[in-house]
């Protein structure tokens, strides 16, 4: 255990958040880091959150090439974004947990590497459903966790610039989600659909019960402490994510079905 | 065994005596002419190949690098006739569904790009130094190249 390591802060959002004003968000946390870091007082951060729907695109999807794919999702009640992480098209929305950590992997001593680092993530969510749901996951190829090889339940994305990472990952806790999911090839993966862990137990499961643990299971394979911030004390990061918070609350409700879905 | 490369040649060839400021590491055969090229490296892992004679600088990537990115999938190069700052981010490496940015070592003008990364992205691994090269940048100020680790100092970097 490097037990010489600070702890990482994290923050769980109570209300499902806009996507593009979340990346904003990461930007920010990002920029904050990365000059902190200079001084040697930045802090890792790990944000746990859920999207309200929205499909967004990685780095290798030129934004011609998504342009067909963006009207027609956008006229179905979701956002669109492109960004700048690693992996292909995929969906967020509510009924699924996305994680942000935004550590410094030069932290760690030798510093960590993205394979490993990738590694982690992807064990932590293995881990999370052994423990928590005795659900085996299906060993796969491709970066993620399948129930079975034409199952995803959960998906990873990230972008790592001077050894500081921002996205992160996805999972899938209910159906909600599902039928968003069909309407797109996820991944770049066209024989693969999207299963959850609602849909394996065949019984309702409360979201936010995933957190706390999810939140230890992280801090395990990452050799770190976990602690909650209080983003009423905590400076600029904290004004950062109050306001996100605010601006949740603010947008109102969301389609918890595509609009008008011409597949079921 | 470099160091007595270094101290034998350097007696022999008088070329070698003047170059005060950049101690060669290698000598190389360049369509039969001897060109003296020097290997530095950055503490985010990128390599730069610098040429006297032709003031370019090869930019890569390290094999350290390669093996602690994954299986590479996809390369994102500068645009040919870009201008680059050091340490601007001048493209990008995608592996294991990470993208990670890399930096420009030296500041220059990108003169050629290595095409072939497009549909071969896994020469990165097999080949990070040579031929998963990523581009050319022909310096504009080579004396960048003193604040960056020579060989022995990068290894020493990263091994704890």
């Amino acid at each position: 255990m490097s037990s010489s390591l600070p702890p990482v802060f994290y923050h769980f959002f109570r209300t499902p958040l806009p996507y593009a004003r979340t990346l904003v968000l990461q930007e920010q946390l990002h920029a904050l880091q990365l000059s902190q870091r200079r001084l040697g007082v930045h802090k890792d951060v790990l944000l746990l959150l859920e999207h309200r729907p929205v499909y967004t695109a990685g780095r290798r999807q030129h934004e011609n090439s998504v342009r067909d794919e963006k009207l027609r999702l956008t006229n179905i009640g979701a956002d669109f974004v492109n960004t700048l992480r690693g992996g292909e098209l995929t969906y967020h929305g509510p009924g699924q947990i996305v994680g942000y950590p935004l550590l410094d992997l030069s932290r760690y001593s030798p510093a960590m590497g993205i394979r490993d680092y990738i590694c982690r993530l992807q064990k932590t969510l293995e881990l999370h459903l052994r423990e928590g749901h005795g659900i085996k996951h299906s060993a796969s190829e491709h970066t993620g966790v399948f129930l079975n090889p034409t199952t995803k339940v959960a998906s990873i994305g990230v972008q790592v610039r001077h050894r500081l990472t921002t996205h992160g990952f996805s999972l899938n806790i209910t159906e909600e989600p599902l039928s968003w999911f069909n309407q797109i090839v996820a991944c770049g993966l066209a024989d693969v659909r999207a299963g959850s862990i609602e849909g394996v137990e065949g019984r309702p499961i409360s979201l936010m019960d995933e957190i706390p643990v999810l939140i230890e299971r992280f801090g395990k394979l990452y050799e770190r402490e976990m602690v909650e911030m209080d983003p009423n004390n905590e400076g600029e990061i904290g004004r950062a994510i109050l306001e996100v918070e605010e601006i949740a609350r603010q947008a109102g409700p969301w389609a918890t079905e595509p609009i008008e879905a011409p597949i079921a | 065994m470099q160091s007595i490369l270094r101290r034998t040649l350097a007696s022999s060839n008088p070329l070698l005596r003047c170059r005060a400021s950049l101690s060669p590491r290698a000598i190389s055969r360049h369509f039969g002419f001897r060109t003296i090229v020097t290997k530095r490296y950055t503490a985010e892992h990128e390599c730069v190949a610098f040429d006297e004679t032709t003031g370019l600088g090869v930019i890569s990537i390290t094999d350290h690098a390669q093996s602690s990115l994954g299986d590479v999938v996809f390369v994102e190069l500068p645009q040919v006739g870009t201008e680059v700052s050091q340490h601007d981010q001048i493209g990008a490496v995608e592996s294991v569904k990470a993208a990670s940015d890399i930096y420009a070592p030296v500041s220059g003008k990108v003169e050629e790009i290595n095409e072939t990364l497009a549909d071969q992205p896994g020469l990165l691994n097999k080949s990070p130094e040579e031929e998963g090269w990523l581009c050319k940048i022909k310096l504009s100020n080579p004396s960048e190249l003193e604040e960056l680790m020579n060989e022995e100092e990068y290894q020493a970097s990263y091994e704890h």
